[in-house]
């Protein structure tokens, strides 16, 4: 008896916090969605769908969602871009070759809140690091947090600096899996270097390009530590990406029902995305066979 | 690791420099006082981190930091490490159901749980404690997930050996499974604890009072203190991101390699 409990044991205490912490907090987000609460009053009343129909009617969330969209679609091709450029030129391990790519790799490891702390400095209007290089070549000072324009270019900058050396080191694990026979093959009949990457590297990294371009976009629909240190959401709206709108409606205005809404679509977009990816991820094993 | 042209080491090294200078020049600055800060000289001084300490609490927000990750890492590695054991050596009803229970909260963004989270915590009155701080973050579905793939390639003939002698599961877990496996459950240390240092959202929601603030939660509300263009005292702010960073950094000099394996194991193969 005791024996058949043994696996059991092992295995409840992680299920446990799981259940807790990751899978009743599902169904408890989507009950809340479709009650009115504001954290204070007794009673939860049933209100069906309209946290979604008021959440589907105000221009904060729509914005939200484009503003969103726009961080994914313009920093996700950026990142896969650079990593894979990167990845290249680094994947033969040498000296110089590991310092680079130790470099790279630091700041996907570092705090978020010190990386948002230091670029607020790099993009200061005054006494900020880019003014006074664009200072030396005689430019302006340029109000970067300030103006709307710019504020969510900078933050895709910033967000795109930190995770490059993830990518980075993904691609070159990607790379290193290529059969060096294929180069060989590829010399011998004499490729010229971009063609090699044409026709050998990027078919056969695909499927490391499809993995890293979708927990990216899983990535970019998650970014909050950023935009609440450096931005709150402003100026105007231009970086209120997803989860900072989830966390002001939440936790600032404390309606609870809305707040949920907006988590349970986040959660339908997100897990959509994952399983995607993870038909993809099968579809690649059977490609490496 | 082969030689290499001293051209080429120089030139990745300045690369790299110039890629992290942002960081880098944030630590020479934490070490400056502000009036030199402002008026370009240079003054190396520490009274940043004495301010930071002293008038701020960032000893204590450290020493939270400190006891909060360390349970995380701590008990998150247990409980991953027995699940894991249990889902790779044992056949049992609900095995691949649990394990797939396991490996799809990889897919499940954290952020749906945030407000009934915080609702559980403040239910059971752990709002504001070290309790509330840790017990969201120790279940790691990554971890068990990977250390159940490391644990099925050591050889089951050591785990029956063990047994023939008359050991208990715990005790194979203990002497044999645990020892082998070390460097990947040291991995996995080294990942929750710098996820756990780095936790922002959680640490924001769950503290009002200001001395369970995590270092995190502490430098943005000390940032936060400091509004309006030009009268921020940027050496200050750069200390008290320094305290925040430099565990980090030291660690990662330390553990690069180990990192590096446990990101790309998890995403390559």
């Amino acid at each position: 008896m005791l024996r058949k409990l043994t696996p059991y044991l092992f295995v409840l205490p992680l299920m446990l916090f799981i259940a807790v912490f990751t899978y009743i907090p599902i169904v408890t987000s989507v009950d809340l969605s479709f009650r009115q609460w504001d954290f204070m009053s007794a009673d939860k009343p049933f209100v069906g769908f309209d946290n979604y129909r008021v959440l589907f009617r105000s221009d904060a969330f729509w914005n939200s969602l484009w503003v969103t969209t726009v961080f994914a679609v313009i920093s996700v091709p950026i990142r896969l871009g650079l990593a894979l450029w990167f990845a290249s030129a680094l994947t033969r391990e040498t000296f110089a070759r590991r310092i680079l790519r130790g470099a790279l790799f630091l700041p996907s490891v570092t705090s978020t809140v010190s990386i948002a702390v230091v670029f607020s400095w790099v993009f200061a209007t005054d006494f900020g690091m880019m003014n006074g290089l664009l200072g030396v070549v005689g430019i302006d000072k340029v109000r970067w947090m300030q103006n709307p324009d710019l504020a969510l270019g900078v933050l895709i900058f910033i967000n795109t600096w930190k995770q490059l050396g993830y990518d980075v080191v993904i691609y070159i694990a990607g790379l290193q899996a290529i059969p060096q026979e294929l180069y060989d093959a590829a010399a011998v009949d004499g490729g010229k270097k971009a063609h090699v990457f044409r026709r050998v590297t990027f078919p056969l990294v695909m499927p490391t390009t499809y993995f890293l371009l979708v927990i990216s976009v899983i990535e970019a629909f998650q970014v909050f530590t950023l935009v609440d240190v450096m931005t709150r959401g402003g100026p105007a709206g231009a970086t209120d990406l997803l989860v900072n709108r989830l966390y002001q409606i939440g936790f600032t205005l404390f309606d609870i029902g809305q707040g949920s809404a907006l988590a349970v679509l986040l959660f339908v977009l997100l897990v959509g995305l994952a399983v995607f990816k993870s038909r993809v991820l099968g579809r690649r094993v059977h490609y490496e066979a | 690791m082969k030689p290499d042209n001293p051209i080429l080491s120089g030139l990745a090294l300045v690369a790299g420099l110039l890629f992290l200078s942002p960081v880098l020049y944030s630590i020479w600055m934490s070490f400056q006082t502000s009036t030199a800060y402002y008026t370009g000289t240079v003054h190396f001084t520490l009274v940043n981190y004495e301010v930071a300490v002293g008038q701020y609490n960032f000893a204590r927000y450290l020493f939270n930091s400190i006891i909060v990750s360390g349970a995380v890492t701590v008990i998150g590695t247990v409980f991953a490490t027995m699940a894991a054991f249990a889902f790779a050596r044992f056949t049992f009803p609900g095995n691949n159901l649990l394990f797939a229970a396991t490996v799809a909260t990889l897919m499940i963004p954290s952020h749906i749980s945030l407000i009934p989270n915080y609702l559980t915590l403040a239910d059971a009155g752990l709002l504001d404690t070290y309790a509330g701080l840790i017990l969201p973050a120790i279940s790691n579905g990554f971890a068990a997930f990977f250390l159940r793939q490391y644990i099925r390639g050591i050889p089951r003939a050591l785990d029956e050996a063990a047994y023939m002698d008359g050991a208990t599961p715990m005790k194979v877990l203990w002497r044999v499974i645990v020892p082998i496996a070390k460097p990947a459950i040291l991995s996995m240390g080294l990942y929750i604890f710098i996820g756990e240092w780095n936790n922002y959202i959680w640490p924001l929601v769950a503290t009002s009072r200001e001395n369970l603030y995590t270092l995190q939660v502490g430098l943005a509300h000390l940032y936060r203190l400091n509004p309006g263009e030009g009268l921020i005292d940027w050496p200050l702010v750069m200390a008290a991101s320094t305290i925040s960073l430099l565990p980090v950094i030291l660690g990662f000099v330390l553990v690069e390699r180990h990192l590096i394996r446990g990101i790309t194991m998890g995403a390559v193969k």
